[in-house]
């Protein structure tokens, strides 16, 4: 088999894959920009006769739909902020420092990955109740402000730094914190934005948590504020898809935002 | 300082201790919210698991767990469960690895192709299982309406094969996360080997079994133990897509337990399952990275 | 982080039927209230403060809000009505009485209130009954199923809000062209599917979802739990032929698609809706998509059909308090006023949905209302086909194993024999704990 014909395949494998991610996405544009009427129609749509643009500006008379958008870029940002100031630094510890009981505590923050959100769900929310944060931003932010998949990919990342680095900034007396915020940090720049990315893109379409320590309106998040886009037996499919369009947008830019560093970032990792 | 035996003590020297005491330093934050956050509501779910009763107020000792043995439904969620993790791990790896190599051939265009790829990853199950619930509806869905107007049989998978069904669904979101994953893994291959391999006659297919695989080990390792970390715990497809049904075809474990938990409110039983599950899991990853190593360590 | 499920709960639960005749459009919401308040406690004392009520998304009509209006006036609070889908409600609700943190009242899809009073997780409301029940006409004024259905050990747990039931609906047209009558019995009913059965037209379309169901049970004198013997789906040769009779319309004589497992449960109102079937069994909640889909289509709407006797299922959806609310009298206050007559016709008029009062039934906006009026003829012998199985403790797990057998005969066409026997060995796992 020649390089061309290799290449020919390659292209003709990867538009047939590349066409089946993205078509179904389409359908849900399609179904953004429908009528009422063709939305409960026997006969699917594939595309509507006139697209419905009014559809996205109902979205926002019928619902604070503005503040649930808010809402979800503050609890997700803040989150996801959080995670790149935490866990690159338990990273670098897992990764560079000896220390007694070193093993078990990785372990034991590798298994909190092992366990649903919903099993931890209700003492969870006693100690909000408990601390007077539910329906708050610190109710929706602050459990989540870690995590052991962050540290684990870090961990991994931090791994293949040389040593050498290290050890001759401790014998010019650089201070740990002074180590790893001037040596370490600036090495790690790619992972932190598949970090920053995978955590976000996370609690953007997180539903669960939001929907039960919220108790008004006002403080719900995307994914729980769609949900009332329904009737009580079916579902207003067209509203429902046209606010998953909006709640896309943000995650697209901010990979496409990212992509430059991605494909290193995960390189970098060693995944050793 | 050169006796033998202070090579033990070494670890305890004015420099290891104050290591160890930096480590602890900096780890005191995320130890704290652990605890907090995870340890104490993984405690309470072990207490809660030996209760019983809808306000889990009655003791009920070993029983939810002896139980658990002898529930038909749990035992099917589980076989469910394992065939799910396993399918959309090997698909994860197989897939995932295969548009790698493809994409890796510094085609013109591969940026377009690594991020159409990647689109429904951003996605959330929620959103995109009721998009193909839609899709796939055997009477009113818009699959069905291409295929007869193109005079084509048409299909009932989500009748027919539940699983399967889910099993695709999941691979079609996640496949462009493991394809990234692979990409990265290929690009630290250095050319060299590639090109002795070349000079010793190897086609193409002998330098993928011979070079391309082995390698790729420590990538195929972390993309197994999270797939099936992910794969034990998928709850979304059951949930949103199938409910578990036809039947109990797709009953998923860990939407059984939420169902156990929420619907039925049976809290002492659904903990001591998601105890078992986790049980489980760390079995499962335990094992993946002895493998992993062993691997690792022929090549 | 990739080991987190995400989950989301955007779809209709197929498990109650319940009325939802309100306006095609989407819910609309309450924007104005709750508003400002930077504290959302459900606490608070007795006057200011927030007053929480959980809410379906479908229910919030125009004669509600002026009752709110008023109620807000009256007490000095912000009502703050948080709506749901049921199936989150239920995740959030169970979530607080886990924690002790309750809303004020919660409008529940029928099925609660006895489980939650057994497991004192409702108030009783007998003292204010006792005190007020002849004021507002309860019990005589309300249907006795929707008494008993809120009832637990002799006390008052849950007022009835909405109650609806399932009837026949056919294309007149259809029937008409075939020269044939509305069915009346099972035998009628087969015969009728199978002669609007032709080539893309389904005799009959039967829903989805395990409450579709009911019905059928109910007609043949099943109950799907017996207090007195603790047996399930008793008479048992019943109960098969019950359910051998909807597998066979759908496997045997195919005059109906396969339910599926869908979510969604519109695929009958569309295939009515777009003439593709000529007979659909449901109630008042799939009018508006017929008539947002076919606006012209002419339907009528028959009594609902007989087997060894005539029944139907009713459902409806229920308010109750929970027994930790801080402010019991505050959210009887509240029950009082959207339980009251006139607010009932007032959402009956802008919305088609049924109510559970008798007096209600005679009301004009009622009686001349030509897709509510039916309903008020069937909804006297409805009937609950889960009545007394909360007592077992086990609610939930007898549904999930009772729509596996539902699931296992309908979707896939498995036998009677081996679905019971199935469905039997479940049960008895279920019931030794």
């Amino acid at each position: 088999m020649t390089a061309r014909t290799y290449k020919t395949i390659a292209y003709v494998l990867l538009t047939v894959a590349s066409l089946i991610t993205v078509v179904p996405l389409l359908y849900t544009v399609s179904l953004s920009l429908q009528t009422e009427k063709e939305m409960l129609s026997a006969e699917s749509v594939l595309w509507p006769e006139t697209p419905q643009w009014g559809n996205y500006s109902t979205l926002f008379e019928e619902a604070p739909f503005g503040s649930f958008i808010l809402n979800s870029l503050v609890v997700a940002g803040a989150i996801a902020l959080s995670h790149l100031i935490f866990d690159p630094l338990v990273g670098y510890v897992f990764a560079k420092f000896d220390f007694p009981f070193k093993n078990t505590l990785f372990v034991a923050i590798l298994a909190t990955l092992m366990i649903p959100l919903f099993v931890r769900m209700i003492p969870l929310y006693v100690m909000m109740s408990d601390l007077g944060w539910l329906d708050s931003y610190q109710g929706l932010i602050v459990p989540f402000l870690m995590d052991g998949f962050g540290i684990f990919l870090m961990r991994q990342f931090i791994q293949p730094i040389p040593d050498d680095l290290i050890h001759a900034a401790r014998v010019d007396g650089a201070n740990e914190f002074t180590i790893y915020w001037r040596i370490i940090l600036p090495q790690c720049k790619p992972a932190l934005a598949v970090l920053g990315l995978f955590t976000f893109v996370f609690q953007w379409n997180e539903f669960l948590w939001p929907l039960v320590v919220t108790t008004s309106e006002r403080m719900r998040t995307i994914p729980v504020g769609l949900t009332q886009f329904s009737q009580e037996q079916f579902q207003l499919w067209h509203l429902t898809a046209a606010g998953s369009v909006i709640m896309f947008v943000p995650t697209a830019l901010l990979l496409i935002f990212s992509q430059r560093y991605f494909v290193r970032g995960i390189a970098l990792t060693g995944l050793k | 300082m050169e006796l033998p035996k202070r090579t033990k003590r070494t670890k305890r020297s004015p420099i290891a201790r104050r290591q160890a005491r930096t480590a602890y330093v900096f780890l005191a934050p995320a130890l704290v919210f652990f605890a907090i956050f995870f340890y104490y509501p993984i405690a309470d779910i072990l207490n809660t698991s030996m209760l019983t009763g809808q306000r889990t107020d009655e003791f009920a000792g070993f029983d939810n767990y002896t139980n658990a043995f002898e529930d038909p439904q749990a035992r099917n969620a589980f076989t469910v469960t394992l065939q799910f993790a396993v399918a959309t791990t090997v698909g994860a790896i197989v897939l995932g690895m295969g548009l790698a190599v493809l994409i890796n051939q510094k085609l013109r265009g591969s940026l377009a192709f690594k991020l159409a790829l990647l689109v429904p990853y951003l996605t959330s199950i929620a959103v995109v299982g009721l998009m193909w619930r839609n899709i796939l509806d055997p009477e009113l869905g818009i699959l069905n309406r291409i295929l007869s107007d193109l005079g084509l049989p048409t299909q009932e998978w989500l009748n027919t094969h539940p699983v399967a069904t889910i099993v695709a669904v999941t691979l079609w979101m996640t496949t462009g996360y493991t394809m990234i994953l692979f990409l990265a893994g290929l690009q630290g291959i250095p050319d060299v080997y590639y090109e002795a391999a070349k000079v010793d006659g190897a086609n193409g297919w002998q330098r993928f079994r011979r070079i391309t695989v082995p390698l790729l080990t420590p990538t195929t390792l972390f993309v197994s133990v999270m797939a099936v970390i992910t794969g034990l715990q998928a709850f979304g497809q059951a949930y949103i897509i199938t409910r578990g049904g036809p039947g109990e075809a797709s009953d998923l474990f860990v939407f059984h337990v939420f169902e156990l938990a929420f619907r039925a409110r049976n809290f002492g039983y659904a903990s001591a399952l998601s105890v078992l599950l986790l049980l489980v899991i760390v079995a499962f990853t335990l094992v993946q990275l002895r493998i992993g190593r062993d691997r690792e360590v022929q090549h | 982080m990739s080991a987190r499920p995400a989950i989301n709960g955007q779809w209709m639960t197929r498990r109650r039927m319940l009325g939802v005749a309100g306006g095609a459009a989407a819910a609309l919401p309450l924007a104005a209230c709750g508003s400002g308040a930077p504290e959302a406690e459900s606490g608070g004392g007795g006057g200011g403060g927030t007053f929480l009520a959980y809410w379906n998304n479908a229910h919030e009509y125009e004669a509600y809000k002026d009752v709110v209006a008023q109620f807000e006036k009256d007490h000095g609070v912000t009502v703050e009505l948080q709506k749901f889908q049921w199936e989150d409600l239920r995740t959030k609700l169970v979530s607080d009485f886990q924690s002790g943190n309750v809303p004020d009242v919660v409008e529940e899809p029928g099925s609660w209130v006895q489980e939650f009073a057994l497991s004192k997780d409702a108030l009783s409301l007998q003292k204010y009954l006792d005190k007020d029940g002849a004021k507002i006409g309860f019990p005589d004024d309300w249907l006795e199923v929707a008494v008993s259905d809120n009832t637990h050990e002799g006390q008052v747990y849950g007022i009835q809000m909405h109650y609806t039931c399932t009837l026949l609906f056919y294309n007149r047209k259809m029937l008409d062209d075939a020269g044939i009558e509305p069915p009346a019995t099972w035998d009628d009913f087969l015969d009728a599917a199978r002669g609007l059965t032709s080539g893309d037209v389904n005799g009959t379309v039967l829903n989805d979802g395990l409450s579709y169901s009911y019905p059928w049970m109910l007609q043949n004198g099943v109950h799907e739990y017996d207090a007195d013997s603790g047996e399930l789906l008793q008479p048992r040769a019943a109960a098969m032929e019950a359910m051998q009779f909807q597998r066979d319309l759908v496997h045997e004589h195919k005059v109906s698609p396969k339910p599926t497992t869908s979510l969604d449960v519109t695929r009958a109102a569309k295939f009515f809706a777009a003439e593709r079937t000529a007979m659909i069994l449901t109630g008042p909640w799939d009018i508006p998509i017929i008539k947002q889909s076919n606006p012209d289509l002419d339907y009528g709407i028959a009594p609902a059909l007989t087997g060894k006797r005539q029944s139907t299922i009713a459902g409806g959806t229920t308010l109750f308090i929970p027994a930790q609310a801080k402010r019991p009298d505050l959210s009887w206050d509240f029950i009082k006023r959207i339980t009251a007559l006139k607010t009932e016709t007032a959402a009956t008029e802008e919305s088609s949905m049924l109510m559970p009062r008798k007096s209600w039934a005679k009301e004009p906006a009622v009686q001349e209302n030509p897709d509510v009026k039916p309903f008020t003829e069937g909804l006297p012998y409805a009937e609950e086909f889960r009545t007394g199985i909360y007592t077992t403790g086990k609610a939930g797990e007898l549904e999930d194993i009772y729509k596996t057998l539902y699931e296992s005969m309908l979707i896939e066409g498995a036998g009677a024999e081996e679905a019971f026997a199935a469905y039997d060995d479940a049960a008895k796992n279920i019931l030794k704990g």
